[in-house]
C-alpha cells in the first residue's frame, strides 16, 4: 500500500513538471514504435516465405522452362500432375513411406527416451550414439547404406548367408528397395525424436511415479499411465516434424536409388527436383509443391485431430 | 475521419509504396541485359567454368596443375575458377545457373545438350568468334562436330567421344569353345547362355552378357540403333524408339533376363565400383570405351583378352556420346572464354583429357597417338565412326532423357510389356514435344 502510495506521488510530481500529452498521441506513438519493431520480422517473413509461397503459386499456373517467359496455362499443371501415374506412385510411395517411418520410429525413440532417462552408466554415450546419425550428413549415411545393401560385398546379405538366408538386390528390386530405404530413414530419425522426449521426459513430477509405486503399480503400468499421457504434448509435436520431414525426404533417394528402380522409391519431394531440375519444367515443380503443401497441411491437422493437439 | 480510418490509410500507403519499391526493384533487375553492360572483349579477367569432366583427384590435378598453368601462359591476364560436377548432376548446375543469372562463361556439355541450350539463347554463337564448321570439320571427326552446330553454326567445341558397343573376355570365350564374339543375336544368345555360371543354390556367380553395368537409358539406345531403330522420327518432332525395331530391341534384352536367365536383377548396377569384365564376373557385356583404362589399372594381364564387338542386328552401329566446351552468350569476357574453350580442345589439352578418361579424340590428328593406337577399344570406336549414332535430336531433349531409364527399368522388372512400356514413353515424349 505504501509502495502504491509512494508511485501515486511520483506520477502526480512528475505531471506537474511537464505538459500533458493527450492519449490518443501518446496511443499512437506506441503504435509506430510496434511497428517498427515488428518491421524486420514482417520483412523477413514477407522476403523470404510470403512472397516465395506466392511466386510458387503463381508459377504452379504457367508453363515455365526457365528460358522463356513463363505462360499462363490455368489448372493444366494440375489435371496433368492427378492424370501422371508416376506422380500418383510419387503420392502413394510417399505415404507408405511416412506410415512406416513415423510411428515406427516415434515408438522406439520414446522406449529408448525412458530407458536413457533412467541412472544408467553410460548414458551420455549413448544418448549420443543414438543421436549421432541425426547430426551426420544424410548423404554419408547413404553411403554407408549403399554398402550395407550391396548385393555381393554388403554386410547385409553378409549377414543373412551366415544364418543361410539368400541375398537379395536389395535398392534393385522392386520389392525389396522401399522397405531398404524406409529402415534407412526410421534409423536416421530416431534421434531427434528421442532427444525431444528425453527433453520432455525431464519434465515430468517424479511425485506421480512415487505415487504410483505406492499404490503398487508395475513398470509398465506407469509406462503406459503415467509417462505416456505426460508425454502428449511432446508426441504431438513429434509427429508433426515428423510428418513434415518424412514427407520432405529427399537426400537418401536422390543418393541410394535416383528414386527407382521404374520409380519405386520416387517420393513427391523427389518428383519436384526431377520436375525442376531435369526437366526444366518449373511450372509444374510448382504445382507439385503446391499439392505436396496441401497434402501436409491436411496431415498436419489430421495429427492435430489424433492427438488432440497440445492445448490440453 | 476517425483516428482508426487515418491510421489504416497511412499502414495502406506505406505497403503500397513498399510493394512498388520491390516490385520496380523487380522490374528494374529484369530490364537490364546482362548481356550489354560492361562486355569485354580483351583477353582478360577472371572467367569461370562448369566442366563433368576432370571430375576426381587425378582431373582436378591435371587441369589445375597441368593444363591451365600452360593456359595462363598464353593468357597471363585470365584467370579461370573452376565448378566440377559429373553428368549426372550437371543439368542441376546449368539449371541453377540460368535461373540465377549466374551462366558459367565456360560449360562442358555432352552430346544432345547444345541444341537445347543454343535453342534457347544460353549459349554464345560461336561463329562469330571466328569458328567456322568447315575449320571444325577439317581437323576433327564430323560425327561429334554435328554435336556442337546449331542453325548450321558453330556453339560446341568437341573434345572428346565415348562410345558404347559390345565387349568380350576372349579367355572366358576361349574356354566355353568360342573363337570370336557373336556376330548375330542369334549367336550372342546362345554364347551368352553357354557362358552363364551359377552356383549350386542358383546364386549367379558370372553373367554371360552384362547389361546393367551402363545407364539404362544408354544400354537400350545400343540395342535400339543396332536393330537400326531412332529415338526420333528424321524431323524429330515425334518418337521413333517405339517402332519394331525398338519393341524388337528391348525385348530381346528382356528375354536375356528373364528366359536366358543371362543376369539378375542387381547383379551389378551403373555406379558399380569394378566393371564385372575386369573380375570376370561379366563374359561379354555392353560396355563403354574406357573399361579399357579401367583395365589398365585394375587388371592390365587380360587387356589382350578383351575383344569389342558390334552388337548384332538389322544395322549393327554404336552409341557414340561426347564432350563439348561451349561458352555463355551472357558471358562478360565472350573472348577469354571462347579462348579458353578453344584451348582445352586443341592437341596438347585434350590429348591429356582424354588419357584421364579413357575416350576418343575428337581432333584427327590425335588418332594416331601413342594413346589411340595403344588403347584397342579406342581404335574399336575410331574404326567405326561410320556406323556410329548418338542421342538427342529435338531441342527438349534434355526434358526428355530422364524418364527413359524408368521405362526400360518398368520392361526389364517385367511391370509392363516391352511394346506397352516403350509407348507409354513414347506419349509422355509427344506430350513433351507438343508442349
Amino acid at each position: 500500500m505504501t509502495q502504491l502510495d509512494n508511485r501515486a506521488t511520483e506520477v502526480v510530481a512528475v505531471a506537474g513538471r511537464q505538459p500533458r500529452k493527450p492519449p490518443v498521441r501518446r496511443g499512437r506513438n506506441k503504435g509506430r514504435m510496434g511497428l517498427i519493431m515488428v518491421a524486420p520480422a514482417v520483412l523477413h517473413i514477407g522476403l523470404w516465405t510470403a512472397i516465395p509461397v506466392l511466386a510458387t503459386l503463381a508459377l504452379s499456373f504457367t508453363d515455365y522452362d526457365i528460358f522463356d517467359l513463363p505462360a499462363w496455362i490455368g489448372i493444366e499443371n494440375y489435371v496433368e500432375i492427378f492424370s501422371d501415374p508416376v506422380f500418383r506412385q510419387a503420392t502413394w510411395n510417399t505415404l507408405v513411406y511416412t506410415f512406416w517411418t513415423v510411428p515406427a520410429s516415434m515408438a522406439i525413440a520414446m522406449i529408448i527416451a525412458v530407458a536413457l532417462n533412467q541412472n544408467l552408466k553410460l548414458r551420455t554415450w549413448f544418448r549420443t550414439a543414438f543421436f549421432l546419425p541425426q547430426v551426420t550428413a544424410t548423404v554419408a549415411i547413404a553411403m554407408v547404406w549403399l554398402w550395407i545393401y550391396n548385393p555381393q560385398q554388403g554386410l547385409l546379405n553378409a549377414a543373412l548367408s551366415i544364418v543361410g538366408i539368400p541375398g537379395q538386390a536389395w535398392l534393385a528390386d522392386p520389392a525389396w528397395s522401399l522397405p531398404a530405404v524406409i529402415l534407412v530413414g526410421a534409423w536416421q530419425g530416431i534421434g531427434i525424436k528421442m532427444l525431444i522426449y528425453i527433453a520432455a521426459l525431464q519434465n515430468v513430477d517424479e511425485s506421480l511415479y512415487e505415487a504410483a509405486s505406492v499404490d503398487g503399480a508395475s513398470t509398465i503400468r506407469k509406462f503406459f499411465a503415467i509417462t505416456v499421457p505426460m508425454l502428449k504434448p511432446a508426441t504431438f509435436f513429434v509427429l508433426i516434424i515428423s510428418i513434415i520431414g518424412a514427407f520432405q525426404v529427399f537426400d537418401q533417394i536422390y543418393v541410394l536409388t535416383d528414386g527407382g528402380p521404374a520409380n519405386a522409391t520416387t517420393m513427391m519431394t523427389y518428383e519436384v527436383y526431377r520436375s525442376a531440375f531435369q526437366n526444366f519444367e518449373m511450372g509444374m515443380a510448382s504445382a507439385q509443391s503446391v499439392v505436396l503443401f496441401v497434402l501436409l497441411l491436411a496431415m498436419t491437422l489430421i495429427g492435430r485431430r489424433v492427438t488432440k493437439g497440445d492445448d490440453e | 475521419m476517425s483516428i482508426r480510418k487515418a491510421r489504416t490509410r497511412r499502414l495502406a500507403r506505406g505497403a503500397s509504396f513498399g510493394l512498388a519499391a520491390v516490385m520496380a526493384l523487380g522490374l528494374v533487375s529484369c530490364a537490364s541485359d546482362p548481356g550489354d553492360a560492361g562486355v569485354s572483349s580483351e583477353l582478360s579477367g577472371e572467367i569461370t567454368m562448369l566442366t563433368p569432366i576432370y571430375e576426381g583427384s587425378a582431373g582436378q590435378q591435371l587441369l589445375e596443375e597441368e593444363l591451365l598453368p600452360q593456359f595462363y601462359a598464353q593468357y597471363p591476364d585470365i584467370t579461370v575458377s573452376v565448378d566440377y560436377t559429373n553428368f549426372a548432376r550437371l543439368n542441376e548446375k546449368l539449371t541453377t545457373g540460368v535461373v540465377s543469372g549466374l551462366v558459367p562463361d565456360v560449360m562442358m556439355m555432352g552430346v544432345g545438350w547444345v541444341e537445347a541450350f543454343a535453342e534457347r539463347g544460353v549459349l554464345a554463337n560461336l561463329t562469330d568468334g571466328g569458328l567456322s564448321v568447315q575449320s571444325l570439320e577439317d581437323t576433327m571427326t564430323p560425327q561429334i562436330v554435328d554435336a556442337g552446330i546449331w542453325d548450321d553454326d558453330v556453339y560446341g567445341i568437341p573434345i572428346m567421344l565415348d562410345a558404347r558397343f559390345g565387349v568380350a573376355r576372349m579367355d572366358l570365350l576361349r574356354e566355353a569353345g568360342y573363337n570370336a564374339p557373336p556376330q548375330t543375336w542369334d549367336e550372342l544368345v546362345e554364347m551368352a547362355e553357354a557362358l552363364t555360371v551359377r552356383g549350386t543354390d542358383g546364386s549367379l556367380k558370372r553373367t554371360g552378357f552384362d547389361m546393367l553395368t551402363i545407364e539404362p537409358r544408354q544400354m537400350f539406345e545400343t540395342a535400339l540403333f543396332s536393330a537400326g531403330g531412332d529415338l526420333f522420327t528424321e524431323d524429330n518432332t515425334a518418337p521413333a524408339f517405339n517402332s519394331k525395331a525398338g519393341v524388337t530391341a528391348l525385348t530381346q534384352i528382356v528375354d536375356l533376363f528373364h528366359t536366358s536367365d543371362v543376369e539378375d536383377i542387381g547383379f551389378s548396377a551403373p555406379n558399380a565400383t569394378v566393371n564385372p569384365l575386369i573380375n570376370g564376373r561379366a563374359a561379354m557385356a555392353i560396355a563403354h570405351n574406357n573399361v579399357w583404362t579401367q583395365t589398365e589399372l585394375a587388371n592390365p594381364d587380360i587387356l589382350p583378352d578383351l575383344e569389342p564387338f558390334l552388337i548384332p542386328g538389322d544395322d549393327p552401329s554404336m552409341f557414340v556420346g561426347g564432350t563439348i566446351a561451349t561458352v555463355s552468350a551472357s558471358s562478360k569476357r565472350p573472348a577469354a572464354a571462347q579462348a579458353l574453350a578453344e584451348f582445352l580442345a586443341s592437341p596438347g589439352p585434350a590429348l591429356a583429357a582424354n588419357q584421364q578418361r579413357g575416350n576418343v579424340p575428337a581432333l584427327t590428328e590425335l588418332l594416331d597417338s601413342d594413346y589411340a593406337q595403344d588403347n584397342r577399344l579406342v581404335q574399336f570406336a575410331m574404326e567405326n565412326l561410320e556406323v556410329a549414332k548418338r542421342e538427342g535430336g529435338p531441342g527438349k531433349w534434355l526434358g526428355l532423357r530422364g524418364e527413359v531409364a524408368p521405362a526400360i527399368q518398368e520392361a526389364i522388372l517385367q511391370n509392363k510389356t516391352p511394346k506397352v512400356a516403350l509407348n507409354d514413353l513414347a506419349e509422355v515424349f509427344q506430350k513433351k514435344l507438343d508442349r
